[in-house]
């Protein structure tokens, strides 16, 4: 009996030493951590969209998302039938409209991938920067060269295939399903965004950074 | 006497080559030499300070339960690695994504705190952690050159051989990993046997 305590104890001691430990490193890391994934928000916004000097946080309200594999950044609203989708406007310095960027996500062939999207005011793609991926090396990851990426500037929304679906966008060799994943979000947001600036109703603006 | 638990990991009980211990990592993220030496010298550091802690600790855990004390111990020193890399080095810890928590089942780390650790004094451990760290991240850095080398005509990130030398794909795929790891552990074995 005494030994079975003194082993229930031992583990005991053991976990509440480590989760003493952890529990103050991370206190220490997580504002860092926290600050670090803010700020390359930030510079990926300001890549995507030069010319703006200041960012406005705002939202469209759409239709429920129905499938799981979003391409966009969307916030659901649990009490109502609609959820939000993230943008932001980009405006320059003497407060005229520079464009609006958002960040698009698809699952691609083994990851999500995440791209930061600047749009101009005529709803033409200024840029585009993949800010996270996790693809094949050497196939699907080539979609962070900058030759694939630069394949997407001044296109709009109806030239947003890629070329195998007729498109415009010159898909990666070897790697069609990556390259897919990435201009099919990325035309969802523009056919968003398209719709509102046709549309009357002014969204609500919060102001952020 | 103390020298050889440090030189011991890198030829004679090299953990990749000879032990063939800790393969996930090796063939996961030798894609890059960047990558390869990112998660030898995290590899490292777990090991040493875990097989550290587990020889001062070693007389006062019963024997049942010293497996589930020295996982605790284990992940805990890799949680530290996880929250300070994400924090000080975000480019790396996105990149190795996945195989720094992954750490924790890494057998060589468990593996030398119950073959050695568990059995020797602190300053041997530590020096046996460090030389298996050490010869972890050496094997790492070997298959992850070649790899990259002719995957993608790079060596840590920078391009080494003409652009038009056209990468060898399977290189760099999980194929390659396979077979470059194979010929290496082969040739190893001729050099030894030649030593007879």
């Amino acid at each position: 009996m005494k030994y079975y305590l003194r082993m229930g104890l031992t583990l005991l001691l053991i976990a509440v030493i480590a989760g003493g430990i952890l529990a103050v490193v991370n206190d220490y890391t997580a504002p860092i951590i926290k600050q670090t994934k803010l700020q390359t928000e930030v510079q990926a916004r300001r890549e995507v969209l030069p010319s703006a000097t200041f960012f406005v946080k705002d939202s469209i309200a759409v239709a429920k998302a129905k499938t799981k594999r979003n391409p966009l950044k969307i916030v659901q609203d649990t009490s109502s039938d609609t959820s939000f989708f993230i943008y932001y406007k980009g405006f320059s310095a003497d407060s005229t409209l520079a464009g609006y960027c958002y960040i698009a996500s698809l699952y691609g062939y083994s990851s999500n991938v995440k791209t930061m999207v600047g749009v101009t005011p005529e709803m033409t793609i200024n840029k585009i920067k993949v800010i996270s991926q996790q693809e094949t090396p050497g196939l699907g990851a080539n979609c962070e060269k900058a030759e694939f990426q630069a394949g997407f500037n001044t296109l709009d929304a109806a030239a947003l295939h890629v070329d195998k679906d007729g498109g415009a966008v010159k898909s990666i060799t070897g790697a069609t399903i990556t390259s897919r994943a990435i201009t099919n979000s990325i035309r969802a947001g523009l056919e968003i965004l398209n719709k509102q600036a046709s549309g009357s109703a002014a969204p609500e603006t919060q102001k952020e950074v | 006497m103390a020298l050889k638990e440090f030189t011991k990991g890198f030829v004679k009980e090299n953990p990749v080559f000879v032990m063939a211990l800790g393969l996930c990592p090796t063939l996961a993220v030798t894609s890059s030499v960047n990558n390869a030496v990112g998660m030898g010298l995290a590899a490292t550091f777990v090991l040493m300070c875990s097989n550290l802690l587990v020889s001062l600790v070693k007389d006062v855990i019963p024997s049942k339960i010293r497996i589930p004390s020295f996982i605790v111990i284990i992940a805990s020193f890799v949680t530290i690695v996880d929250l300070s890399m994400s924090a000080f080095l975000p480019a790396l810890h996105k990149s190795l994504g996945l195989f720094i928590p992954l750490i924790v089942v890494n057998c060589i780390i468990l593996g030398r705190a119950e073959a050695f650790a568990s059995k020797n004094n602190p300053l041997n451990s530590v020096l046996d952690g460090l030389g298996m760290g050490l010869g972890f991240t050496m094997a790492l850095m070997i298959i992850a050159s070649i790899r990259e080398i002719l995957g993608a005509g790079q060596f840590f990130g920078m391009q080494v051989l003409p652009t038009s030398y056209r990468p060898m794909l399977v290189a760099i795929l999980a194929p390659g990993a396979f077979i470059v790891m194979g010929l290496l552990m082969g040739l190893m074995n001729i050099a030894k046997n030649k030593k007879k």
